[in-house]
C-alpha cells in the first residue's frame, strides 16, 4: 500500500471517528430527554418513550438508515446522506442511551437523596447537584461501551454511501483488486481507534474512582 | 445550639401519630413528648416502628393520623377538631424542617463531593452563602467532630466511623435545633462505634435536643434522659431511664434486652 | 401505497427468505455459543500461550465491524483459496463473531460462580471435569441465561448485514420487492415491524425462562 492510500485510509478513519462522536452527543442529549419521557408519570410520555426504546433497540440498524435514508425525501427533506447517517445513529444510540440513564438514575442509593431533602435542597437541586452528577458517574462505562459499538455500527453507513473507513475501503480494495489487504488495515484501524476509547474510558473512570464509595 | 424563640415549651410533640403501609399498620396512635436541650433514646425490638417515628419527625415519611409539633409549629399537617387533615404550603413545611437535621444509618454522603463539599453543600446551594463563607462555617463544624484534617477527602476514603461524624457535621451546619439519630452506629465496626458516640455525648453536653433510634443500650442509659421502648407500634414505656431500666422491669423489656442484645449489655444497665 | 395484492402474490419468495434469516440466526446462534464455550473452557482452564492466542481472536473479533469481517472473509476469502458462496460466508462469519462474544459471556459467567463454591467442590474430591461439568455450569447458566438472550437478539438483528453480499434473507428479499413495486419506504417499514416482534417475542421468551430457572439462583452470600 503506498502512502497515499494509507493516508486516505487514515482519513476515512477519521470521518468515522467525527460522525460517531456527533452521533453519540447528540444522542445523548436526546436519551437524557427520552429518559425523562420514560419516567415521567404522564403516560401520554412515557408510552411513547417506551415505544421509542423498544423500537429503535429491535430493528437492525440497518433497515432503520433504509428507513430513515429513503423516508427525509417523502417529507421533502432532499439532505446529505451524511446527514441521514448520522440522525440514524443518533435515534438508535439515543434509544440504549436513555435505557442506561434510566439505570443509573434508579442506582442512586435513595439515601443519598433524603440526605439531600433532610438539608432543605429542592427537588430540582436535588436533581442538579446529587442525582444527575451520581447517575452519569454510574453510567460511564455503559456510556463507554455504547461509543464503541457506534463506532462499529457506523461502518453500516457505507451502504447509504457515506464515505467512511468500511466504504473507503471498500473503494480502494475494488479498485486495487485487494481486498485481504484493505479490509484488514480497515479492521486494524477500527480496533486501534476503539482502545483507544476503551483506553481514555477507563482513564476517566480511575480518576472518579478515588471519590467512589 | 443555642436556645432560641420558645426556650420554655417541648423541642417536640407527637400527638396520636399512626403511620401505615398498605394493610400494615406499623405506628398505633403514638404520643411522645420531647424536651429541649435533652437527648431522648428510642429502643425496641426490630419492627417496633421506632425508625419509622423519627423518619415521621423528619417528614421522610408522612404521618397518616395524628400531628407532629415542632417547635409548637406544626408539621406538614394540621388537624381540624373534627380530625380532618389538611396539608400545609410548601413553604411552611420547609420553613419547620429547617429546623430539624438528621444523620442516617447509613451515612448517606453524596460519594461525588469532599468531606466539606458534603457540609457547605446546602449552605451553599439551600443558604446561598458565598463559597468562603460556606467553607469556614464547614470546616468550623469539621472541627467539631474533629476531622477537619480530612476535609479534601472523598467518603470512600474515610472509615465508617469517620464517614459518620462527616455526616453529623452535615447536619449540624444549617445549625438545626433538633437532630434526629436513625442507629447511627448500626452499619460500623464495633471499634468505630466509639467514636461516634463521643461526638454524640459532647452535643448531648453542649445542650443539643437529640432523638437518638438505638441498640447501644449503654448509651441510652448514660446519656438518654428519657427513654422510650417501643413495641409492635406502640410506647410501652417511656420515662427517665433509671425508671425504664430499673427493677422492677416490664416483662417486654426483659425480653427484649436478652433476645435483642447480649447478656453482658443486658446486665450492664 | 404498497399494493398488497403483489405482496401477497410475493408470499412464497417472502416465506423463503424468512427461512433463510430464521435458519441462519439459529444454526449460527448454536455454533456461536459451541465455540463460545469451548474458547472459555480454554482460556480458563488451557495452558497460557492459548489463553493470549483466544485473547487476541476476542479482542478482534469484538473490535471490529461485523461488517468489515464480513467483507474480509467474502471478497477476500478466494485470495487466499477460500471460494464460498454468500450462505456458507454468512454462518462462517456469524458464528465467528458471535462465539468471540458468547466466550466472554461464558467467561465471566465461570468468574461470578463463588470461588468458595469450587473449593467446597476440590475439598470433596471432585475432579476438574466435574467441577465444570457439576458445579460451574449449572451455577453460571442463571447469570449467562439473560446475556445470552440479549446476545440472541444481536445476532438476529446481524442477520440483516448479510443482505449486503447478496444473502437472500429478509432484508434482501423484502427491499427488492418494494425497490420493484416503487414502495420501498413502506417495505422497509414492514420489514421493520417483523423485526421488531421477533425481537420483543425473544424478550418475553427470555425473561419467562428467567423466571421459570429463578429457583436456581443461588443463595445470596
Amino acid at each position: 500500500m503506498t502512502p497515499r492510500l494509507f493516508e486516505l485510509m487514515l482519513w476515512a478513519a477519521g470521518a468515522t471517528v467525527l460522525i460517531s462522536a456527533v452521533s453519540i452527543l447528540i444522542g445523548l442529549a436526546i436519551g437524557f430527554l427520552v429518559c425523562a419521557a420514560r419516567v415521567s408519570r404522564t403516560r401520554w410520555l412515557s408510552t411513547p418513550a417506551a415505544v421509542f426504546v423498544s423500537f429503535f433497540r429491535g430493528v437492525p440498524l440497518l433497515v432503520q438508515l433504509l428507513l430513515i435514508y429513503n423516508l427525509l425525501p417523502g417529507f421533502g427533506l432532499y439532505v446529505p446522506s451524511v446527514v441521514a447517517a448520522i440522525a440514524g445513529l443518533s435515534l438508535c444510540t439515543a434509544a440504549y442511551q436513555a435505557e442506561n440513564l434510566r439505570g443509573g438514575f434508579m442506582s442512586v442509593p435513595k439515601g443519598l437523596l433524603e440526605a439531600a431533602d433532610m438539608v432543605g435542597l429542592s427537588p430540582w437541586q436535588q436533581m442538579r447537584r446529587i442525582r444527575a452528577p451520581i447517575a452519569l458517574r454510574l453510567t460511564l462505562p455503559a456510556l463507554i461501551n455504547e461509543a464503541i459499538l457506534i463506532l462499529k455500527a457506523s461502518s453500516l453507513i457505507s451502504v447509504v454511501g457515506v464515505v467512511e473507513l468500511t466504504r473507503m475501503a471498500q473503494n480502494l480494495a475494488a479498485s486495487t483488486y485487494r481486498p485481504l489487504l484493505f479490509y484488514s488495515v480497515a479492521g486494524g484501524l477500527y480496533l486501534v481507534i476503539n482502545w483507544l476509547v476503551a483506553g481514555g474510558g477507563s482513564l476517566a473512570e480511575r480518576m472518579l474512582k478515588k471519590e467512589r464509595a | 445550639m443555642t436556645e432560641v424563640s420558645t426556650p420554655t415549651g417541648p423541642a417536640i410533640v407527637v400527638k396520636g401519630v399512626s403511620k401505615r403501609f398498605g394493610d400494615l399498620e406499623v405506628l398505633h396512635g403514638i404520643d411522645l413528648r420531647i424536651d429541649r436541650g435533652t437527648t431522648t433514646c428510642l429502643i425496641g425490638p426490630s419492627g417496633s416502628g421506632k425508625s419509622t417515628l423519627l423518619r415521621c419527625i423528619a417528614f421522610l415519611e408522612e404521618a397518616t393520623a395524628g400531628t407532629i409539633l415542632v417547635d409548637g409549629a406544626p408539621l406538614g399537617f394540621t388537624e381540624g377538631p373534627d380530625g380532618a387533615r389538611t396539608r400545609l404550603p410548601a413553604p411552611s413545611i420547609r420553613a419547620v424542617r429547617a429546623k430539624i437535621g438528621m444523620v442516617f444509618q447509613q451515612f448517606n454522603l453524596w460519594p461525588h463531593m469532599t468531606a466539606l463539599g458534603n457540609v457547605c453543600e446546602a449552605l451553599r446551594t439551600v443558604r446561598r452563602l458565598p463559597r468562603k463563607e460556606a467553607e469556614e462555617r464547614g470546616m468550623a463544624q469539621l472541627r467539631k467532630v474533629g476531622l477537619e484534617n480530612r476535609a479534601g477527602h472523598y467518603p470512600s476514603q474515610l472509615s465508617g466511623g469517620q464517614q459518620q461524624r462527616v455526616a453529623i457535621a452535615r447536619a449540624l451546619a444549617l445549625e438545626p435545633e433538633i437532630l434526629l439519630f436513625d442507629e447511627p452506629t448500626s452499619s460500623l465496626d464495633p471499634e468505630l462505634t466509639g467514636e461516634v458516640l463521643n461526638v454524640m455525648r459532647a452535643l448531648a453536653e453542649d445542650g443539643m435536643s437529640m432523638v437518638v433510634v438505638t441498640h447501644e443500650i449503654g448509651f441510652a442509659a448514660t446519656v438518654g434522659r428519657h427513654i422510650a421502648f417501643l413495641d409492635h407500634g406502640r410506647v410501652l414505656l417511656d420515662g427517665p431511664p433509671e425508671e425504664v431500666f430499673g427493677a422492677p422491669r416490664h416483662p417486654r423489656l426483659e425480653q427484649f434486652l436478652e433476645t435483642y442484645l447480649d447478656r453482658g449489655a443486658a446486665t450492664l444497665v | 401505497m404498497l399494493d398488497f395484492g403483489l405482496i401477497i402474490k410475493q408470499m412464497p419468495a417472502i416465506l423463503a427468505a424468512f427461512g433463510v434469516t430464521f435458519g441462519i440466526w439459529i444454526v449460527s446462534m448454536l455454533l456461536a455459543a459451541a465455540l463460545g464455550f469451548l474458547v472459555a473452557v480454554a482460556r480458563r482452564f488451557g495452558p497460557k500461550p492459548l489463553d493470549w492466542l483466544l485473547r487476541a481472536y476476542v479482542e478482534v473479533f469484538r473490535g471490529t465491524p461485523f461488517l468489515v469481517q464480513l467483507f474480509l472473509l467474502y471478497f477476500g476469502g478466494p485470495y487466499v483459496g477460500l471460494s464460498l458462496e454468500p450462505i456458507p460466508v454468512a454462518l462462517l462469519a456469524m458464528t465467528v463473531y458471535g462465539g468471540a462474544y458468547f466466550s466472554e459471556i461464558f467467561r465471566a459467567g465461570f468468574e461470578a460462580v463463588p470461588r468458595g463454591h469450587v473449593e467446597a467442590a476440590e475439598c470433596v474430591g471432585l475432579t476438574r471435569a466435574q467441577i465444570l461439568r457439576r458445579i460451574l455450569v449449572p451455577e453460571m447458566t442463571m447469570l449467562v441465561l439473560p446475556l445470552c438472550v440479549n446476545m440472541a437478539i444481536v445476532l438476529l438483528k446481524e442477520t440483516a448485514v448479510l443482505s449486503i453480499i447478496t444473502v437472500p434473507e429478509l432484508t434482501l428479499v423484502i427491499g427488492v420487492i418494494g425497490s420493484q413495486q416503487y414502495a420501498f419506504v413502506e417495505s422497509m417499514f414492514l420489514l421493520a415491524l417483523f423485526y421488531w416482534l421477533l425481537v420483543e417475542l425473544c424478550g418475553v421468551l427470555g425473561r419467562w425462562s428467567e423466571a421459570k430457572l429463578s429457583r436456581f439462583r443461588f443463595a445470596p452470600s
